[in-house]
């Protein structure tokens, strides 16, 4: 359960979240959308304790991301690109990451088999495709089999093969009783993915419910999305 | 120790830092084997009977260039970014997503460096010794137990050295400049020791009380700072240093 309550972000004079609140929870997929600029990252940052809020609380479980006992086992976050140093391999990356945890090695493995990076493991990080990257930052989320997972823009960089099997991926990863929180800025691909949906716009919430209440009379839920972001007319 | 065991893997997996193991090793067994031969030349022809005291450890305190690529590069790495191409990531989010405590995080860099650090000047201290006395052979100064506090004092300075370089790449979150003042600071222009012309004080910068601990005898230099002394005051600055860094690390944003 992701519990986030009145955050607010100030950098200099600029406020970029005003009191952001919502809730994931388990056995869902929550959405989180906005258009770019909007604050989705910078919630998803304080969320997993890399930036400081100004006010408010960002909590996994009732507690702070930092304060987790076992970070990996409970939470999988994949922020921009992979996360891995370019000189790396693949499966390099991937081995400090389970050091960290004091996962076994063949936990490696079977990560790059789930996203499917088996063959590019060896190869170094500064090589690989957007999409590769995106597989390779997957990877590592799942590494401590975590009960929740944040993926910031997870459908960015994938090719058409790679957006259908993550959306079967989060799907099932739902269904087992777990947490997905993904943010995006392209809602045709998330349609079809998530349960509940949060709308955030220049750093406030502006809609928050089921995927059926925010398309409500819309036609789809990208009507929806413009009509809520750019207060025009469906 | 799981901290330690990740930043350990991380430093093992990065080819910079076999880069800097390399270059501390060879750049002062390389300058040894120069400087020894032309020792040599002037014993033979006669016009000196033995080696300075200090020979192979002025080789020493310019091989440091490895101690500090390795401090610049564990964490300049963190902060690199990825290609536009590929989604323009850093490494940094993944590291304190695995270890969400900063100090834990710090502590475990730092250890990893200073382990990384010590080995490379044993290594290196081992090498530039052998090459000395493998070129000046019965000219080479008869080691002995004066020179195992010296030797010491050769590891204690590469792990401060590496350190110091640490602290200061934390701060500024990128390596380019601080590889370049350290490394032009230790070989092309030691600015540091051109100030103790002006002022005795700066005999109390880090690098220049540092070396004390194993040079004799600093070239045109009359102040007297003991190898213990001298030793403190390296200790002192990178203490401070490490604690700035350790504040400004806890508190700002990734």
């Amino acid at each position: 359960m992701i519990t986030i309550d009145s955050l607010v972000k100030r950098r200099g004079s600029k406020e970029i979240l005003s009191g952001i609140g919502f809730q994931a929870r388990p056995g869902r997929v929550t959405g989180f959308l906005g258009p770019n600029g909007a604050g989705k990252s910078s919630t998803l940052r304080i969320l997993l304790g890399l930036d400081r809020a100004t006010s408010g609380t960002a909590l996994i479980n009732s507690v702070p991301f930092v304060q987790l006992r076992d970070p990996l086992a409970t939470v999988g976050a994949m922020l921009d690109g992979s996360g891995a140093h370019r000189a790396r391999t693949g499966r390099a990356h991937l081995r400090w990451v389970a050091r960290s945890a004091g996962l076994p090695r063949a936990r490696v493995d079977e990560v790059l088999d789930i996203v499917g990076l088996t063959s590019a493991a060896s190869r170094r990080v500064g090589s690989y495709s957007l999409g590769m990257a995106r597989r390779l930052g997957l990877a590592a989320a799942l590494l401590g089999d975590p009960e929740i997972l944040i993926l910031d823009e997870p459908v960015n960089g994938l090719d058409p093969d790679g957006i259908r099997w993550i959306r079967t991926f989060l799907r099932q990863h739902a269904a087992s009783g777990r947490t997905v929180l993904l943010s995006s800025h392209l809602m045709g691909e998330l349609a079809e993915t998530v349960d509940d949906v949060v709308v955030i716009n220049e750093g406030k919430v502006v809609a928050d419910g089921t995927l059926d209440e925010i398309t409500g009379s819309h036609r789809t839920l990208e009507d929806a999305f413009f009509a809520l972001t750019t207060g025009g007319a469906p | 120790m799981r901290a330690l065991a990740a930043e350990a893997s991380k430093l093992a997996s990065l080819p910079t830092v076999w880069i800097a193991m390399a270059a501390g090793v060879l750049v002062p067994s390389v300058i040894a084997a120069i400087t020894a031969s032309s020792t040599r030349s002037t014993i033979t022809r006669g016009a000196a009977t033995v080696a300075g005291a200090d020979t192979g450890y002025q080789e020493l305190a310019f091989g440091v260039v490895g101690a500090i690529t390795l401090g610049v590069v564990a964490i300049s790495s963190e902060y690199s970014t990825e290609s536009a191409e590929s989604g323009g990531g850093r490494q940094i989010t993944t590291s304190l997503t695995a270890v969400p405590a900063r100090l834990r995080f710090l502590l475990a860099k730092i250890s990893a460096v200073a382990i990384a650090a010590a080995v490379l000047a044993i290594i290196a201290s081992g090498t530039t010794m052998g090459v000395i006395h493998v070129v000046l052979g019965e000219h080479a100064p008869a080691m002995g137990a004066d020179d195992v506090p010296r030797l010491a004092g050769v590891v204690c300075y590469w792990v401060y050295t590496a350190l110091l370089a640490f602290g200061i790449t934390v701060l500024t979150r990128h390596g380019v400049i601080p590889l370049a003042v350290l490394i032009a600071n230790t070989s092309v222009v030691t600015v540091t020791y051109l100030l103790t012309k002006i002022t005795p004080l700066a005999n109390y910068l880090p690098d220049m009380a540092g070396v004390r601990m194993f040079i004799r005898r600093l070239a045109d230099n009359t102040a007297e700072i003991s190898p213990l002394t001298g030793g403190l005051v390296m200790t002192a600055w990178v203490a401070v240093l490490l604690v700035i860094a350790a504040v400004a690390f806890t508190r700002r944003d990734a």
